[in-house]
């Protein structure tokens, strides 16, 4: 599907906020480096797409009206089997009838566990007054206590997206902290120019949280995608 | 391009940039509504004008005195014979709408309205007064600068806000600024800093004319080679900040922000009825343009001098010399603290220095500690040979130094002619040298001749700065401008 056709099926349902798959549907579309998530309404659909993407995989919950899924106990990491799978899927199911009701269950998204890397946010919000603005930061505690990160306008440049990566005060953990690997910059500067366009074309985007994207030795990866249109 | 909040749809960037083109160079100027309780600020100010001046004014209790000033008054712009092509506007806002119209019916080049007491007031007549006036102007085609607001100053054709502004000798630094206070300062304490303005305008609620359209301007103005901005908050942002880009890449753009904090930003909103702005957003936003930042006046100020009088230059290793330890030790910690460096010369420059460098009392690992080697200025030849060190030293990209005013003032007692000789060898070196070289004079306890010494660097070109700190910092402001210009970081 297009991504026209993505948004507009998510505003014809009433849907501001698009579920993790539609989001990383168009991530894909504009050639961001994402995990493919693919719906599952059953326990056997489920472990149907886990033998296509290999183990180990990642069960999530997909409900409209869940904002954070780890919240509702709705992620399932490293699953190694397809007894693993199954049982992951009833557990999210009834997490969510005990979490939250009310929630809407439209089934799991089912996708392939990420190898680890370094974890950064790459996000975008309008401000009032100049417009689409990208947000990147380090994961975790460093974007959520400390702040630190970096602001750019839409549209970015080059030049813009190595500075918005290197003026975070966590910069060094990108470049091989502890003997670590070092993170691709290069591969971090480019998604972050390819948000930076895709946004820029689409103005009915209001909001888009890729968070966390993975920063490996080579190239760069979203793991979680969250995209609201206006 | 279309414009949402400016002139009407039809209007191109270069319709607009030549009709402003009028309004900044006027033959004739009208003030409309001067009067004797303002002291006839504007018909004094505009004294110096070199064009044709006129009043407008139907208070009969007015005119007398316009009159004694010897400027023809007029009891309506339309009476007025020929072209008008600036108007200054200073009658009560309720007033206002009349005097737009019949800048519309002169077909003026642009109107300033001096008149305040609009959308700033936050009262309901001030905010309608405003949309009447604007929706007026933008219907007409007319450059409408302000409200709340002093309008244009042209130094060279003597057009100008206040009777303190200079008048003639104009520069090459235009000011933008949303305040007439700080477009005034700038020019008037700029000036003492060697800084002569070609074209300022203080632009206020921004109700037709946004602070793009200044810069535009300013961006293809011959005379202008360095722009400052007092910014409040534009009406249109993003254009503002595409303006600013552009801007940046062809010539140094200084921004002042006012209302940074909160308490700040409601004191903006009273002022000019401008939004708050996310400071860390606005930063970033100034950084991606290639702009300048800079915190108050002085720091402006500074920047601009920098910009003005030192080379272009985008290395931050610097070769530092001052005047005695004490101070060798504190010009490398501002420098330092500014992200500058410090760094140990080369072999081949200690063996030069080795040669003649006074170490008793002195050290030349940079800082140069250099008082007793140049004899606080009695030994120039001493000088000139530090500085051919430094100058030649590939791992030195900029150099500071301290003058000592404190020293000089003690030795022209004795002989005056000390001043010359080492402002020679300081001019002879900044003429030889590609590198940003800057002078630090601190006032002291002997403002009067630190005064002096300042205004005698300036004439020779050499930037001198109040402090270290401010020195450092207007340098590093500068050298990260350079770094941008040449798509360096």
């Amino acid at each position: 599907m297009s991504i026209v056709d993505v948004i507009d099926r998510a505003k014809s349902e009433g849907r501001t906020v698009l579920t993790e798959i539609e989001s990383k549907q168009i991530l894909e579309e504009v050639g961001i480096p994402t995990t493919t998530a693919r719906l599952a309404r059953t326990g056997d659909e489920a472990v149907k797409a886990a033998k296509e993407f290999g183990y180990p995989v990642v069960l999530k919950i997909v409900s409209p009206d869940v904002t954070h899924k780890s919240d509702v106990e709705g992620v399932q990491l490293g699953l190694n089997s397809s007894e693993a799978v199954t049982a992951a899927y009833q557990e999210i199911t009834q997490a969510l009838k005990r979490q939250q009701p009310d929630a809407r269950n439209e089934g799991v998204a089912v996708q392939k566990m990420a190898r680890p890397g370094i974890e950064v946010i790459v996000g975008m919000s309008k401000d009032p007054q100049f417009g689409p603005v990208l947000m990147f930061g380090l994961g975790g505690i460093m974007v959520e206590v400390l702040k630190d990160v970096a602001f750019r306008i839409v549209p970015l440049e080059p030049r813009d997206a190595r500075q918005m990566i290197r003026e975070i005060k966590g910069f060094p953990a990108l470049q091989g902290f502890r003997g670590q690997e070092p993170a691709d910059l290069g591969a971090l500067e480019k998604l972050i120019l390819m948000v930076s366009a895709f946004v820029e074309a689409h103005p009915e985007i209001e909001e888009l949280d890729l968070n966390p994207v993975f920063v490996y030795k080579n190239g760069a990866l979203a793991v979680d995608a969250r995209i609201v249109v206006g | 391009m279309a414009r949402p909040d400016g002139l009407g749809a039809a209007e191109t960037r270069s319709d607009v940039q030549q009709r402003l083109d009028r309004a900044f160079n006027p033959r004739t100027v009208a003030v409309v509504g001067d009067k004797r309780a303002m002291g006839y600020l504007w018909l004094r100010s505009m004294s110096t004008f070199q064009g044709k001046l006129y009043s407008v004014q139907i208070d009969p209790d007015e005119i007398p005195g316009i009159e004694e000033i010897g400027v023809p008054n007029f009891a309506s712009l339309l009476d007025i014979p020929g072209e008008i092509d600036y108007v200054v506007c200073a009658v009560p806002r309720q007033i206002s709408p009349r005097v737009v119209a019949d800048c519309i019916e002169k077909g003026v080049g642009a109107v300033a309205l001096f008149t305040s007491g609009f959308a700033e007031t936050e009262t309901e007549e001030g905010i309608r007064l405003q949309e009447e006036i604007g929706q007026m102007a933008r219907q007409a085609g007319l450059l409408l600068i302000g409200p709340n607001c002093m309008g244009i100053y042209n130094r060279r054709l003597g057009l100008r806000h206040s009777w303190e502004q200079p008048a003639g000798d104009a520069g090459n630094v235009g000011f933008i600024s949303q305040s007439g206070t700080h477009c005034i300062n700038f020019s008037l304490v700029g000036d003492r800093h060697g800084i002569r303005c070609s074209k300022n305008v203080s632009f206020g609620n921004a109700v037709v004319l946004d602070a793009a359209d200044y810069l535009e301007y300013l961006t293809d103005d011959a005379e202008t080679e360095v722009i400052g901005i007092y910014m409040e908050g534009a009406q249109d942002t993003r254009r503002f900040f595409r303006a600013l880009r552009e801007t940046a890449r062809v010539k140094p753009v200084v921004v002042w922000k006012g209302g940074v904090t909160a308490a700040g930003a409601r004191a903006i909103y009273s002022h000019t009825a401008a939004l708050a702005t996310v400071p860390a957003v606005w930063d970033a936003a100034m950084r991606q343009a290639g702009a300048v930042q800079a915190e108050s006046l002085d720091e402006t100020i500074d920047a601009v001098k920098a910009l003005v009088y030192c080379k272009p230059g985008s290395g931050y290793r610097m070769g530092l010399i001052a005047m005695t330890g004490g101070q060798s030790v504190v010009i490398t910690d501002a420098f330092e603290r500014e992200g500058l460096e410090v760094p140990l010369l080369t072999d081949a420059s200690y063996d030069k220095l080795s040669q003649f460098f006074n170490i008793i009392g002195g050290s030349y690992r940079n800082p140069l500690d250099s008082g007793g080697t140049i004899g606080w200025g009695l030994l120039p030849q001493n000088l000139q040979k530090l500085l051919e060190v430094l100058d030649e030293d590939e791992t030195v990209d900029a150099i500071a130094m301290e003058v000592g005013a404190g020293f000089l003032a003690r030795r022209m007692r004795e002989n005056p002619g000390i001043l010359d000789a080492l402002l020679d060898t300081m001019t002879a070196h900044r003429e030889r040298s590609q590198k940003p070289f800057i002078a630090i004079a601190h006032p002291g306890h002997l403002e009067d001749v630190s005064a002096m010494i300042r205004s005698r660097l300036l004439e020779r070109g050499i930037p001198p700065f109040a402090s270290f700190q401010a020195g450092a910092k207007a340098l590093r402001r500068a050298i990260d401008y350079w770094r941008f210009r040449e798509g360096l970081d």
